[in-house]
């Protein structure tokens, strides 16, 4: 049994500046992340790539090498490749690595479990050729690979920077089909001079464009009726604009429209959720450090409302604030002062949020698939299959989840949920919050029963 | 809002009853709860079982002998129905055992059992070697196992979704995210929902598993049930591993083994624990050291609904003639009775089964 004062579930912005900010405080801290190095997704491999591909990376991602560096610290044990499978309220976390299962106990257990892109369920969506702009982005920074001959499809800020990135990278994407409209950028105008206090934020974007243009990749706005088109892989995306109905060929289709809070292991502790509308998605209740309602138990970074990576920083850092103080490591006037900076920064680095939430809505087409798209590609359920069980009175998902087996698959629903949640709620007029989200349970990631049996005898 | 029948409860145990009685041409109203709540029939085992039941009640074995020699024709008329296939096998299913002295108390105890009912319990005893040759993944550890050729399993959540599928296309009419609040009685039965929808009835079955304890007083009834905990493992889909299923282990229609099942007295705490899924696991690799490798996928804890003895009540209130109350732990295998005889009992046709002994004055 590994024993810590503090666990910390996640290896990524907020993970690592709240153990390296806990542990200066004296804390002893444990810190578990299913890949082999820290630095979570968006400072992936940071410690050998940021060397390698940093010019094409860019600034924001070699900084992230400075948080990995803080973790070298007596106080922080780092256990990469572990992969958590249950987490219990009381300080308990089960987990995986080299093939053993194991158990740690904490007094206070940080969750940092970051985001997952939103799923983008279109017509041809799960063909091959076709992943996500994050993931060809992990490939990136990972080893070096660029998709070729790709398009990018979907709405929001990443789009732009993966784009520039393969355009650094040599090999520039196709074109850029992108489904917000002008109508959404006139609508989020009214956030603007909040949007202002983040202008660094406006100006990378702005910067990106420009980048774009003049490589001359091709950009097209206000897409719909958008779908992925081939025989046994992608070959081309069709869409409609104001100009009428296009269609580019391609080998690689690059979705992306937005991130999403993993709440996967909030979740299973049945922390109260709440539904945040303008991030069209489900976040779990904390309180300004981070706290859940179960007071042992804080959530920081993109996990608790997706902010970005920044932000996830300050967050974490808020929470060690608070849980230095729990453990009587830190007088509270001292939390407070230290929280003050804090505060003041996290402020500008989410001022731009509200605009950029509403610039780049979710693909309204995703968010109501059309009956023949799959939904669950675990276990390859359709939308229509989904709202014919709304036919039959599932009122949720967990009804529906039993009825047709959506989200019962590898991926414990991570990429169904909210999707089921959107339809039902569609179907019956009733708000996502009212409708609910999967219950979610142990094993969070997948643990063999050879591993599970061993806890037994021990 | 007219009815025959109102059920309140819209699990297994309600829309088997709703299904039966709208094969026989009433109106049914089925009134069901929301997406939360403690629901048995999303989390059950999905054995048709009949071993081991009514070792100190024959009449609970020949209830369940009687259901399970009915599920066949059940399944396939609703299958026909609703197009689903429930995924029904019975081939027969073992009790595992990992001691010679167990293994020989509980075939001295079906020997009793299958005398007092006339010798219909078709079960034998497999010893390793002979279990083995049907079971070739069973570990060293198991010593044998009793086969009883009326056991099998199904697919409890098809089950679950033909009968809403089934209860509609029948003409019954069930309305779901409702709270049961109260039963008026006058001309017939009133009965009150949280959202103000009332529905008329004449004659009112309560089979809302669980939530009967609260709402049985309201129609006179004592409800005596209480939850008991079990918890539930299933693995990744596999290739054909085992052949018939067991109270440890099932390998599902899609690929899947389910392993079960804690007892555990929680009260309404429905969560899985790390020591529980543990224990199985345990015990699942020492049947079938084969699983060792195998992935666990999912887990979920449900809430059995047990009377004080473990078997099913069937009673019609004393005080409110025309309200009865159907309440079991073992809805799927009951599920072909509930729908095919128990609708006798509920109208009084000459056919009636004889419930009497799952009155619930015997617990008084």
């Amino acid at each position: 049994m590994h024993e810590a004062e503090l666990i910390i579930l996640g290896a990524g912005p907020a993970g690592m500046a709240a153990a390296a900010r806990a542990a200066g405080f004296g804390l002893s801290v444990l810190l578990l992340d299913e890949q082999p190095r820290p630095g979570g997704q968006i400072w992936r491999e940071v410690g050998r790539a940021g060397p390698l591909r940093g010019d094409l990376l860019g600034r924001d991602y070699t900084d992230g090498a400075r948080h990995v560096d803080r973790l070298d610290h007596p106080g922080i044990s780092h256990l990469g490749g572990a992969s958590v499978w249950q987490v219990d309220p009381a300080g308990e976390v089960a987990f995986t690595r080299n093939g053993a299962a194991q158990v740690a106990r904490g007094r206070r257990i940080l969750l940092a479990n970051g985001a997952l892109e939103r799923p983008m369920p279109l017509p041809g969506w799960t063909l091959p050729g076709v992943m996500t702009a994050g993931a060809a982005q992990i490939l990136l920074k990972a080893s070096g690979i660029v998709a070729e001959r790709a398009v990018l499809v979907g709405a929001g800020p990443l789009i732009y920077l993966v784009a520039a990135q393969m355009v650094r990278a040599g090999t520039p994407p196709l074109a850029l089909v992108e489904t917000q409209t002008l109508g959404d950028v006139l609508r989020a105008a009214r956030h603007l001079p909040r949007a202002l206090a983040g202008m660094g934020y406006l100006l990378k974007g702005l910067g990106l464009l420009r980048e774009l243009r003049r490589a001359g990749v091709a950009r097209f706005t206000g897409a719909t009726s958008i779908a992925i088109e081939g025989t046994g892989r992608a070959e081309a995306v069709t869409f409609t604009t104001g100009n009428g109905p296009q269609r580019i060929a391609c080998d690689t289709v690059l979705l992306h429209h937005g991130v999403v809070p993993n709440t996967q292991a909030s979740r299973s502790m049945d922390l109260p959720h709440e539904w945040d509308d303008a991030q069209r998605s489900f976040r779990p209740v904390v309180d300004a450090w981070g706290r859940s309602a179960e007071p042992c138990v804080f959530i920081a970074g993109d996990g608790a409302g997706i902010a970005g990576a920044k932000a996830a920083t300050l967050t974490g850092q808020l929470s060690a604030l608070a849980i230095a103080h729990d453990l009587g490591a830190l007088p509270e006037a001292d939390r407070d002062l230290a929280a003050r900076p804090l505060r003041a920064k996290l402020a500008l680095e989410t001022a731009a949020r509200p605009f950029l939430d509403r610039a780049y809505p979710p693909c309204a087409q995703a968010l109501a698939p059309a009956d023949e798209t799959i939904i669950c590609r675990c276990e390859e359920v359709t939308a229509g299959t989904i709202r014919h069980q709304a036919a039959l009175g599932c009122l949720g998902p967990n009804q529906t989840k039993s009825f047709c087996r959506a989200g019962m698959g590898p991926c414990q629903g991570r990429y169904c949920g909210l999707t089921v949640t959107e339809l039902l709620s569609a179907c019956h007029g009733r708000p996502q919050q009212a409708t609910g989200a999967y219950r979610i349970r142990a094993p969070l990631k997948p643990v063999t029963l050879g591993e599970l049996a061993n806890l037994a005898e021990s | 809002m007219e009815s025959d029948y109102a059920i309140i409860g819209g699990g297994v145990v309600g829309l088997s009853v709703a299904w039966g009685l709208l094969r026989r041409g009433r109106s049914v109203t089925v009134i069901d709860g929301d997406d939360a709540g403690p629901r048995a029939s999303r989390g059950n085992f999905g054995l048709v079982w009949v071993q081991s039941k009514g070792m100190k009640q024959p009449r609970y074995a020949q209830w369940s002998q009687t259901s399970a020699a009915l599920w066949r024709g059940f399944a396939g008329e609703l299958g026909d129905q609703t197009g689903i296939d429930l995924g029904l096998r019975q081939d027969g299913g073992y009790d595992l055992h990992f001691s010679e002295e167990t293994l020989a108390e509980t075939v001295a105890k079906y020997d009793v059992l299958k005398r007092e009912l006339g010798g219909d319990y078709p079960f034998e005893v497999l010893g390793h070697n002979a279990l083995r040759k049907e079971e070739p993944h069973i570990g060293p550890k198991v010593v044998g196992a009793i086969l009883h050729r009326q056991d099998g399993h199904a697919n409890p959540l098809r089950l679950l979704q033909a009968l809403a599928d089934g209860v509609r296309r029948a003409g019954g009419r069930v309305l779901t995210g409702r709270k049961v609040v109260a039963v008026d009685r006058g001309d017939g039965f009133a009965v009150a929902c949280a959202d103000g929808t009332r529905i008329r009835a004449d004659r009112v079955v309560l089979s809302a598993g669980l939530g009967a304890a609260q709402l049985g007083p309201l129609l006179g009834f004592r409800a005596p049930v209480r939850p008991q905990r079990g918890q539930v493992l299933i693995t990744e889909k596999l290739p054909p591993l085992i052949n018939r299923p067991s109270l440890i282990a099932r390998q599902v229609n899609e690929g899947g083994i389910q392993i079960g099942a804690t007892n555990e007295e929680v009260g309404l705490d429905d969560g899985v624990t790390r020591k529980g899924l543990a224990q199985l696991a345990q015990e699942a690799v020492m049947a079938y050291p084969a699983l060792a490798r195998a992935q666990m996928v999912r887990s979920w804890g449900a809430l059995r609904v047990l009377s004080p003895d473990g078997l099913p009540i069937y009673q019609e209130s004393p005080t409110h003639p025309g309200a009865y109350l159907v309440t079991c732990h073992s809805g799927i295998t009951l599920a072909a009775v509930h729908a095919l005889r128990l609708p006798d009992w509920l109208e009084r046709t000459p056919e009636a089964p004889d419930l009497e002994v799952f009155n619930e004055t015997r617990f008084s």
